[in-house]
């Protein structure tokens, strides 16, 4: 061995060859062998790399180096390759997310319609939407403001965020239905006003100007260090709407701090504050009053009214047109074959006799207003008796003591004529349509002019009309002897004109003492006045009437009583 | 969007509310200056493809009784000084606001005015005065409120001055 060999080996023992590679390479053993282990592995290389990727961005960020400009199109084409490679793959990731995305929007719109429904109709045409537009005239103020002052318990409007030295407007978030502001001058107005109260109180920091009040609105102020958060409010916010604006103004300091610490008049990087201001935009309406629905109801009674009165007067019509329907139908010598409704007016189609009661004689006794109906009738020849009856008086002309009557088209001619009428009836009688036979057999012929009282005064004393108990008006068997009785008593006012006599008839209403007398009488009267009222109707004067009632005395025929006779006085010999 | 903070310096009644009226329609009152002792008002430009907001803070005018609130000017991006051509005394006011600006601002783009152009035969301020202030680096503009003359340039090459730096 030399005396080199032995040297090296005494640095080697002494550890002096590590010392001196140290000194050459600044590096130990240890880091020698980190560094030759990230050589030699790639996964140990690139989980030290991984380690200071992130951060090296960050700094690439922070220098300007790197920005979201410059990463958006990497980041676009990327998605955009992807989804065309795969579009299946980004369906998948956003289907977590898509679902309750398109609810919640879905929901918040439908929540909007049902509240701007709502809204209309509560302030369209109602007493307290008048109200609020004159209140907004009056005021100067829109009527929007009126009615969200009215409505709300407090709301924020507007939110600014605000530079705090210059005063410039960052960004602004409004409410929905907000009236639009002069931002701009209202952020450097609220700081001048600032400026001005703190220098006033020579910049003391308790001093700071947090709310303004403007007639009823107020607005907070929320101070960062560099930007203040102005709320403009209407009303009165919950106490801790001042921690919701803090927290804001945190939030956007801790996001955006080299943003605003930094600001040189771009605004457009203060859009991301939004979302921190959106959280002071809120609002309480008023609870309102569990009122009845007092215009609901009254609108009901209404309509209820409305459609009483339409369904009572097309109800009132309907009765009317039918009822009138049924009258044309039992008016002889008409037969309807339809009613039909022409331009609001009712039509009734038929077949009509001329000899007939015309159409409109028989709408006007109706309660029809005869405005509404119009007849449309072909002419037809009718038999039925009343018609024929009618058609013979036309062409006939009898004279008053003559009566007519039908069965079935046989004419029965009755009373007292003279011998020239008589002979006018037979010449005429077969011209008439549906007369095919005459029966004259009850008709007496007067040979002289004059009236003959030994026939008439018989004639009328002679009748005698019996009645059951309580029965006061003659029944269908009677009416021919009542005809009768007419007959001679107008013949008698006939004479009584020729001779000017005054011959009177005298109704007598008999009746008994037996029984409840008082009711026998009021029986008996109304028998006498009813034969009288008959008399009357028939042509006799008034004053040639006269109504008694007379008990049947001892002596005098039983059949008498509950009978009505009849007596002839001369008035002039009484 | 850019928007600048442009403020108007001046003594009393040198015309910076006048030459800001003829700049924009003005929508606030002066009430607002004599309360708090200033008046904004905007204007926006169109200016080299860039939208400009104006926000221009039109501050009292200084006189012996009152001092301009430093406060007034932060965060000004440039200011304006404004002198009145018929008081030669409003210079040296105007010296002293330029520095009150450069002490509270730092340096910053401003432009001089001399104002009251229209009333030229009332000058004080000499021609000489004028090359003196330009030879200490004063972009100046000889301006008048009251017919219109340079207001319009002046605001236009400030707002030049903003965007280029």
């Amino acid at each position: 061995m030399t005396t080199k060999d032995q040297s090296g080996i005494d640095l080697m023992e002494s550890g002096k060859l590590h010392a001196l590679r140290q000194l050459i390479l600044g590096l130990d053993q240890q880091d020698q062998d980190r560094l030759h282990l990230l050589l030699r592995d790639p996964h140990a290389f690139a989980d030290e790399i991984s380690e200071l990727l992130p951060y090296a961005v960050r700094r690439l960020v922070e220098k300007g180096e790197i920005t979201v400009d410059s990463l958006m199109p990497i980041i676009e084409d990327s998605m955009h390759k992807s989804v065309q490679k795969n579009p299946g793959k980004l369906v998948d990731i956003l289907f977590p997310v898509m679902g309750p995305a398109i609810r919640k929007a879905v929901s918040e719109d439908i929540k909007r319609l049902i509240a701007s429904i709502n809204t209309s109709i509560e302030t369209g045409l109602s007493f307290k939407s008048l109200k609020w537009r004159i209140q907004a005239l009056l005021s100067k103020r829109s009527y929007t403001e009126i009615l969200l002052a009215n409505t709300y318990l407090y709301h924020v409007s507007h939110v600014f965020l605000i530079h705090r030295q210059s005063g410039i407007l960052l960004h602004q978030e409004a409410a929905n239905d907000s009236q639009q502001l002069e931002s701009n001058m209202i952020s450097a107005m609220i700081t001048a006003i600032r400026d001005f109260v703190s220098d006033s109180f020579h910049n003391r920091e308790d001093t700071s100007l947090d709310t303004i009040q403007v007639g009823l609105m107020n607005i907070f102020i929320e101070q960062g260090p560099h930007a203040i958060i102005a709320a403009i409010v209407e009303g009165n916010p919950p106490a801790d709407f001042r921690l919701t604006m803090t927290e804001a103004i945190e939030a956007i300091h801790f996001n955006m701090a080299p943003e605003i610490e930094k600001f040189d008049g771009d605004t457009a990087i203060f859009i991301h504050s939004s979302k921190f201001l959106r959280t002071c935009l809120i609002r309480e309406r008023k609870q309102r009053k569990a009122r009845p629905p007092l215009a609901f109801i009254g609108l009901l009674i209404l309509l209820f009214i409305l459609i009483s009165w339409v369904g009572y007067g097309y109800i009132t019509n309907r009765r009317q047109i039918r009822a009138l329907q049924e009258q044309v139908n039992n008016t002889p010598g008409y037969h309807l074959s339809s009613v039909k409704k022409k331009a609001g007016k009712y039509w009734f189609i038929g077949l009509q006799d001329p000899d007939a009661t015309p159409f409109n004689e028989i709408v006007a006794s109706s309660t029809i207003d005869s405005n509404k109906v119009k007849g449309e009738f072909e002419a037809y020849l009718s038999l039925e008796p009343e018609i024929l009856v009618r058609k013979a008086l036309n062409r006939l002309q009898p004279p008053p003591t003559v009566f007519l009557k039908t069965q079935g088209t046989v004419l029965e001619v009755t009373g007292a004529a003279n011998q020239d009428w008589v002979e006018k009836l037979w010449a005429n009688i077969f011209k008439i349509t549906g007369i095919s036979e005459l029966d004259d057999s009850k008709l007496r012929v007067n040979h002289t002019e004059e009236p003959d009282l030994d026939w008439i005064i018989p004639e009328i004393e002679q009748k005698s009309f019996e009645f059951d108990i309580n029965i006061t008006e003659i029944d269908s068997l009677q009416f021919n002897a009542f005809q009768d009785l007419v007959q001679a008593a107008l013949l008698l006012e006939q004479y009584n004109r020729t001779h000017h006599t005054l011959l009177r008839i005298i109704v007598y209403s008999y009746t008994s003492h037996d029984g409840n007398v008082e009711a026998n009488l009021r029986v008996a009267l109304r028998r006498a006045e009813h034969f009288a009222t008959l008399l009357y109707q028939a042509g006799l004067k008034e004053e040639l009437l006269e109504a008694h009632v007379k008990f049947v005395e001892e002596g005098q025929s039983p059949s008498l009583i509950r009978s009505v006779q009849f007596k002839v006085i001369d008035k002039n010999k009484e | 969007m850019l928007k600048k903070k442009v403020t108007m310096l001046g003594a009393f009644a040198v015309g910076k509310t006048s030459l800001v009226q003829q700049f924009v329609h003005s929508i606030f009152s002066e009430r607002y200056q004599t309360t708090i002792g200033v008046r904004i008002d905007q204007k926006n430009l169109h200016i080299k493809d860039t939208d400009i907001t104006l926000m221009l803070w039109d501050l009292y005018g200084q006189d012996d009784f009152m001092k301009v609130k430093a406060s007034y000017l932060l965060g000004s991006s440039a200011y304006i000084l404004v002198v009145d051509g018929t008081r030669h005394d409003t210079i040296a006011t105007a010296h002293d606001l330029h520095q009150l600006a450069i002490d509270t601002l730092g340096k910053l783009p401003f432009v001089m005015l001399i104002n009251k152009a229209d009333l030229e035969e009332s000058w004080e301020i000499s021609s000489n005065d004028i090359q003196q202030l330009r030879d200490k680096g004063y972009k100046i503009f000889i301006t008048s409120a009251k017919e219109g003359t340079n207001v319009e340039a002046a605001f236009y090459w400030l707002t030049e001055q903003m965007i280029a730096q």
